[in-house]
């Protein structure tokens, strides 16, 4: 039984637009995929469908985790069950520090695994955990004091993500072209933060434009993504080809008589 | 005038109604201040203390006393008798405050002299606890020149139900060079209509650091007035209040700028639930000869539910042409992307929403300075937020 299952899914705008056309995929742990393919195909639509947000609708196909379908759970029960998604475009949140929302966010993810019991991480642990994973990933130590994301830069934003996602331990990690933004030596501390991850505790799915981290994370699928669909797979070498081609090669012929 | 000339104004003024321009949120009707009994002999303290702080004075007041509980050294810190700065900055202008002129009983005086600087604070508890009662609140302080130190009041219901009329008035004058910190916080119960006119005169380089915390209290109207009167006065005032289930507050704010280099800065954060609504209303006033002024105005309205409404009305005058001001005023729900977000590393909707709530009010707790204010505002507040 693969982690995640995504089958036949369709996912829709709220205004009824179908954005994600038919997307089958599984995901393991001890598994990279990268998910390749040009803006506005669909890519962060699909994460957010993951993810659960409000504003997508499953219109057709299911999505699952350990065999189970999440579609009737919100974002915060997906994430309990290991479920993290790295945003293309994280979201502020004003007046609380990176530190004090890791926490309550970590709080809530050891909530959940007991049951609904409040079982709160002690602060000298979670200080020690916190530190730790900032001295890896290179994010300087005033951050945990900063609030989140509000008035960080572009790679600040990314690294923090990250940071998140070594302290969360999710099971599956989605990360929405976490790279852009990134300088060289951010992107390689990130991308080595990742695999390191990846094992028979955690799979990852990357979504991204470049080569350059794949270089680094080296994914063991590719999947191209045109108009909410997959294309083609293939292994890593299906990136360099993407690299020196572009998507024309991969754009499906037009469906149907209209030109 | 004398309190029978006061009591005959507010026999002849007719209470606000919503077609008077500052009231047109606020309706009073099914209100009658004669309706409640005044000054009673209940000399009862309300309820417990929200403030764990080290005090240089104390003093508790209710409908039927006030009462010195710890007089602290050098100043004066008394029950309130004849001035002659008292109605200076509060007169007799409407209903209300015509009321209080003519029949409170029980104030407190405040007076530091001059260079005084206090290290401990000074505390006063206003409470009312008799049901169907009138708590007249009248307080008058005054910081002599280059003196230093911190005034903090507190109101509150001995019980949580209790149906009550309160009718506050405080003035509050610093002197050349003074600097004080006041910090007022309103609790009062659900069965309360509570209704207080603050007012401050800023003179020459004193500075005046106002904290205001609004959270309980049926319907009325706090009006909050800083006259920067003096060159180079600042006038600084924070903010928070949060209402839920029926309440209606109104905070009507007045920065007026008097003298050249003065600077006032009001922020105020607002959250409300369920079918609770507020009124805010800024408005800053830059005269002629006010040259090099700094008028900042803020207020912020977070709404947890549909059905709760919060108007917020900016406003400027502004007569000299050498002034910086920014105001803004905005209404909004919690965004649904930053919940998702938060919801996305495993909040719960419910502690999404809190860790939000908690955010939108940080920037106005970060600019207070005492700790034990900050701790006190925050802790009511959780109370508050935790009990859906
Ligand atoms: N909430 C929404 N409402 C309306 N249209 C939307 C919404 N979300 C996405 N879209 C549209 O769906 C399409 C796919 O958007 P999506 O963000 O998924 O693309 P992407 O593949 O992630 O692109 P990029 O590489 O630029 O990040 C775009 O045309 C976008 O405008
Ligand atoms: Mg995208």
């Amino acid at each position: 039984m693969a982690l995640l299952e995504i089958k036949n899914l369709h996912v829709s705008t709220e205004d009824g637009t179908e954005i994600v056309r038919g997307v089958d995929l599984s995901v393991n742990t001890n598994e990279v995929h990268a998910i390749m393919g040009p803006n506005g195909s669909g890519k962060s639509t699909l994460a957010y469908a993951l993810m659960g947000h409000p504003a997508y609708e499953i219109t057709e196909g299911d999505i699952l985790v350990d065999g189970e379908s999440i579609l009737e759970l919100e974002a915060d029960e997906r994430a309990q069950r290991g479920l993290f998604l790295a945003f293309q475009y994280p979201h502020a949140v004003p007046g609380v520090t990176v530190a004090s929302f890791l926490r309550s966010a970590i709080n809530a993810v050891r909530k959940a695994k007991a049951g609904g019991e409040d079982d709160p991480i002690k602060i000298p642990e979670f200080r020690k955990r916190l530190d730790a994973a900032m001295k890896q990933l290179k994010v300087p130590k005033e951050m945990a004091g900063r609030y989140l994301n509000d008035g960080f830069s572009g790679g600040e934003k990314k690294r923090v993500e990250i940071l998140q996602m070594a302290l969360l331990q999710p099971r599956l990690a989605v990360l929405d072209e976490t790279d852009s933004g990134l300088d060289i030596d951010a992107l390689r501390i990130v991308a080595g933060g990742v695999r390191e991850l990846v094992g028979p505790e955690m799979g990852a799915l990357v979504i991204t434009h470049y080569q350059r981290i794949l270089n680094y994370i080296k994914p063991d699928f590719v999947h191209v993504f045109v108009d909410g669909r997959i294309v083609r797979e293939g292994g890593p070498e299906l990136a360099e080809q993407l690299e020196a081609e572009g998507y024309e090669t991969f754009t499906p012929e037009p469906v149907g008589g209209e030109a | 005038m004398d309190r029978a000339g006061f009591l005959e104004r507010y026999e002849a003024l007719p209470l606000p109604s919503t077609s008077d321009e500052h009231w047109r949120f606020t309706d009073l009707r099914g209100f009658d201040p004669d309706a409640f009994s005044v000054n009673g002999d209940r000399a009862r303290q309300a309820g417990e203390s929200m403030l764990e702080i080290d005090a240089a004075g104390v003093a508790e007041a209710t409908e039927g006393a006030v009462e010195i509980v710890q007089a602290p050294e050098g100043v004066t810190f008394a029950p309130l008798d004849d001035h002659e700065l008292l109605g200076t900055l509060v007169g007799a202008e409407d209903k209300l405050t015509a009321h209080n002129a003519a029949l409170w009983k029980h104030g407190l005086l405040v007076q530091v002299p001059a260079g005084v600087e206090l290290a401990k604070p000074l505390y006063v508890r206003v409470g009312n606890s008799t049901p169907g009662g009138t708590l007249f609140w009248r307080l008058l302080v005054v910081a002599g020149e280059g003196s230093r130190f911190t005034l903090i009041e507190e109101s509150a219901s001995a019980e949580p139900e209790l149906e009550s009329y309160s009718n506050a008035v405080a003035e509050v004058f610093l002197e050349r060079g003074s600097k004080l910190e006041y910090v007022s916080i309103q609790n009062l119960s659900r069965g309360t209509w509570h209704f207080a006119t603050h007012r401050a005169r800023v003179d020459r380089d004193a500075e005046l650091d106002w904290v205001a915390g609004g959270f309980g209290s049926r319907k009325g109207k706090v009006t909050i007035e800083n006259r920067l009167a003096g060159q180079g006065a600042t006038s600084r005032v924070t903010g928070a209040y949060f209402a839920d289930g029926d309440q209606h507050l109104d905070y009507d704010t007045l920065q007026e700028h008097e003298a050249p280099h003065t600077t006032s800065d009001f922020a105020f954060k607002g959250v409300l639930r369920d079918r609770a609504t507020s009124v805010w209303r800024g408005m800053i006033k830059v005269e002629r000869d006010a040259q090099r002024t700094n008028a900042y105005q803020e207020n912020r309205n977070l709404l947890l539910s549909p059905k709760a409404h919060a108007d917020s009305i900016p406003g400027l005058e502004i007569l000299a042409n050498d002034v910086r001001c920014t105001h803004g005023a905005t209404v909004s729900q919690v965004n649904r992307d930053e919940l998702f977000y938060c919801m996305a590393r495993g909040l719960s909707r419910e502690e999404a929403q809190l860790l939000i709530v908690r955010g939108f009010y940080q920037e106005v707790f970060d600019r207070i300075e005492l700790e034990p204010v900050r701790d006190a505002l925050q802790s009511v507040l959780e109370a508050r937020l935790l009990a859906a």
